[in-house]
């Protein structure tokens, strides 16, 4: 398959950028980077999934597409689930469907035992495998995996890397999408790494640090006017220590247990504010108008002109606001307070360049207050330009404290683990 | 107002097509129309009877509103009317106002009985408030055929209650609990948090909000208001319990409320119009012998004609 000067935008960002990738039949390739760099988005552009806004597709063939949740009935057994998937009419019993199913899966050589299991009754692993049987069963001449172990046990991944050397040595071009450099460097024989929509590396020879560099391409700290003094203790956690006066960026790839660490703070910080990172779902009630969202937290609508919110009225529906002005929205119910911890999960994702200097100017302002800052981000950028202190979380384990200069050589290693 | 024309057109649409489909049973249209009109509005009378049919519609309609507002989805207003008549019944000889208030208690508890289930299994209240509907119907059957059966013992029916409301006494504690709901929703904390949870859970829980207690508030507030229209009903129109006392009230406050687009001062109109349904079909079936289940139909049609409006509009 050919991909020609691909670009595909959502809104104000390019998801992808200009890019050109031919994917070779009998060759596993990897396509490594950060969360949002574009891998998922240009395959489901290759698969046919989505429209793009310029270039060309050619030869695609028959693509086979493992995504990352589970496309599974799970009322069904597996041999159902297997036999949904093929169209036209016909009688079919249990048993014709089971017996059916097993041949199909002894043919993809990936152990899967009892096909009148329910799949709800699956582990996850197996569902993955599922998946995938149900993916190679169609014979496609080009088959995408979306960080498919990401759900795996080690073995399970050995058993999953032993079936796609398979499968490439057939013939099938394979395309495994991953952020697990160690997994990587394992099985693919190509390595693309792609950064912010652009691929900047395409090799056959690649060592972890390499790859790691150029998926973050560690920035040079940003150095804003900081005058901070850090003051004192405002609450600890394990490893995690928030000061007054202080901004500490935990940084990290995403799915590392950033999630997990920004709930546990909002259950154990009520009077805190938060900011959550995924805005439509956990941040802005879209029924209710701009001054009732601001009320949930007590804050008059007045708020608003002070916070930028661009709106006719603050009677206008919030679900109406652009994602800035949604944001700036959270911003002013939550730190209008004047709170003493402020909790943001990536505050600035997905917002264009005038409303990011907006956040991070209020969050600056906020710390040179008084307030103690927790910043969760996987943008790298802005941790540097924020941070005074920066943990990297990977797989919920924090790393030490680090001044931005020290973070700034170890950073990349820390977040692929290869440190 | 813009907001109103899609149920408004969906109402008359809804009685014209009821009027029409009369048609092929061998009426005239026009003259089932008149009949309608003038069997629910066309004399003092008639008046009358639509009014004493809306009160409990309105309340089951704003108990509905309630519970919708905020995401809840109590389906079991029958089931809370009824119970509230039985406890106002017993409750009854120390007052009427003492009555009142044990018809809302009750119907705040049977309707939190849903909650406990939530809590406790994680029980669906669409499952578990209907089905405590039946048990409450079983219930009254019960409690007509024994403990509270009439002295006199002729029918399953039981004494006339202790106490009772003026006539029209019930319009009064209806419209008062109508403006209180509307106050609550739009002019307190309280009610924006219950609609907070109502349209965006996990953003309300994010805002700080403790969503579990919304719930269990807005249920047992829901409860309560079903509660107080099975108690209006009782001291107010019928004094007495019987089987078949709750008549479909409690479902048809759903209709009531979707038609009212869950509005609380819209739903005066609402339950004003579906009672003026109920006593127009009763004319029907006097003059025109047309079974007075064709009220049901309308309210049916009504809410079908919503569904469609609502959908020409959103793709318009």
């Amino acid at each position: 398959m050919r991909l020609t000067r691909i670009t595909k935008t959502f809104g104000a960002t390019r998801a992808v950028d200009d890019v050109s990738l031919d994917i070779n039949a009998g060759e596993v390739l990897a396509l490594v980077g950060e969360n949002g760099a574009g891998k998922t988005t240009l395959m489901r552009v290759a698969a046919g999934e989505l429209a793009f806004d310029s270039g060309a597709v050619s030869d695609r063939g028959a693509v086979g597409f493992v995504h990352q949740h589970f496309l599974l009935v799970p009322e069904l057994t597996i041999a159902e689930n297997l036999a949904v998937t093929s169209s036209g009419f016909r009688f079919a019993t249990h048993r014709t469907l089971v017996r059916e199913a097993t041949e199909i899966i002894a043919s993809t050589g990936i152990a899967l035992h009892d096909a009148s299991r329910r799949v709800a009754d699956l582990s996850v692993g197996e569902k993955s495998k599922l998946e995938l049987i149900k993916a190679i069963a169609k014979k496609p001449s080009t088959l995408i995996l979306d960080e498919p172990t990401s759900v795996l046990t080690p073995h399970e991944s050995e058993e999953l890397f032993t079936v796609m050397r398979t499968l490439a040595a057939n013939g099938t071009a394979i395309v495994f999408i991953s952020h697990k450099l160690p997994e990587v460097l394992a099985v693919a024989q190509r390595i693309v790494v792609m950064r912010a929509g652009r691929i900047v590396l395409d090799t056959r020879e690649a060592t972890a640090e390499r790859l790691a560099r150029a998926m973050t391409q560690s920035p040079l700290p940003v150095r804003g006017e900081r005058a901070r003094v850090r003051g004192a203790l405002a609450h600890e956690r394990g490893d995690l220590k928030l000061h007054e006066n202080e901004i500490l960026a935990i940084v990290g790839v995403a799915g590392n247990g950033q999630s997990q660490l920004a709930r546990a703070l909002r259950d154990a910080l009520p009077e805190a504010a938060h900011i959550p990172e995924d805005r439509t779902r956990d941040g802005i009630v879209a029924d209710l108008s701009i001054a009732e969202n601001l009320a949930l937290r007590g804050v008059p609508p007045e708020a608003m002109t002070l916070y930028s919110v661009r709106a006719q009225s603050a009677r206008q529906r919030a679900g109406d606001l652009s994602g800035g002005n949604q944001q700036k929205v959270i911003l002013a119910r939550e730190l209008d307070r004047h709170p003493r911890i402020i909790v943001a999960a990536e505050p600035t994702r997905g917002l264009d360049l005038d409303a990011t200097a907006f956040v991070h100017e209020k969050l600056r302002a906020a710390a040179n207050g008084g307030a103690a800052i927790l910043l969760i981000t996987s943008d790298l950028d802005e941790a540097f330009a924020l941070a005074d202190t920066m943990q990297v979380i990977y797989r919920d384990e924090l790393s030490e404290r680090m001044t931005p200069e020290e973070a700034a050589s170890r950073v990349a290693n820390l977040m692929a683990g290869v440190a | 107002m813009k907001r109103a024309l899609v149920p408004i057109g969906a109402a008359l649409t809804a009685i014209l097509l009821l009027a029409l489909s009369g048609a092929a049973f061998g009426h005239s249209p026009r003259e089932l129309l008149g009949l309608l009109i003038t069997g629910s509005v066309g004399s003092s009378f008639a008046l009358q009877g639509t009014l004493l049919k809306s009160v409990p519609l309105l309340l089951t309609g704003l108990s509905v509103v309630l519970a919708f507002r905020a995401g809840v989805w109590n389906i079991g207003g029958e089931g809370q009317f009824i119970v509230g008549a039985l406890a106002a019944l017993v409750a009854s000889r120390y007052g009427a106002i003492a009555s009142i208030a044990a018809a809302m208690l009750a119907g705040a508890a049977w309707s939190s009985l849903a909650t406990l289930m939530r809590l406790w299994r994680n029980a669906p209240e669409v499952l578990t408030t209907i089905l405590l509907n039946f048990t409450a119907i079983h219930l009254l059957g019960w409690c007509v055929n024994g403990p509270l059966r009439e002295r006199a013992a002729m029918y399953p029916q039981s004494d006339l209650a202790g106490a009772s409301l003026p006539r029209f006494g019930g319009i009064a504690l209806a419209v008062i609990a109508c403006v209180a709901a509307w106050f609550l929703l739009y002019r307190t904390r309280e009610g924006l948090r219950l609609r907070a949870t109502g349209s965006n859970a996990n953003a309300a829980e994010w805002a700080g909000i403790n969503v579990r207690a919304q719930l269990a508030r807005a249920m047992a507030i829901s409860g309560a208001m079903a509660g107080l229209a099975g108690g209006i009903e009782l001291l107010g129109v019928t004094h007495r319990l019987f089987e078949r006392f709750a008549a479909g009230y409690g479902y048809s406050g759903i209709a009531v409320a979707l038609l009212a687009q869950l509005h609380p001062l819209a739903t005066l109109a609402s339950a004003f119009f579906f009672g003026a349904l109920v006593t127009g079909a009763g004319e029907l079936q006097r003059t025109a012998n047309i079974s007075a289940a064709v009220a049901t139909f309308g309210q049916a049609a009504v809410i079908l004609t919503l569904i469609g409006f609502e959908h020409v509009r959103r793709r318009a």
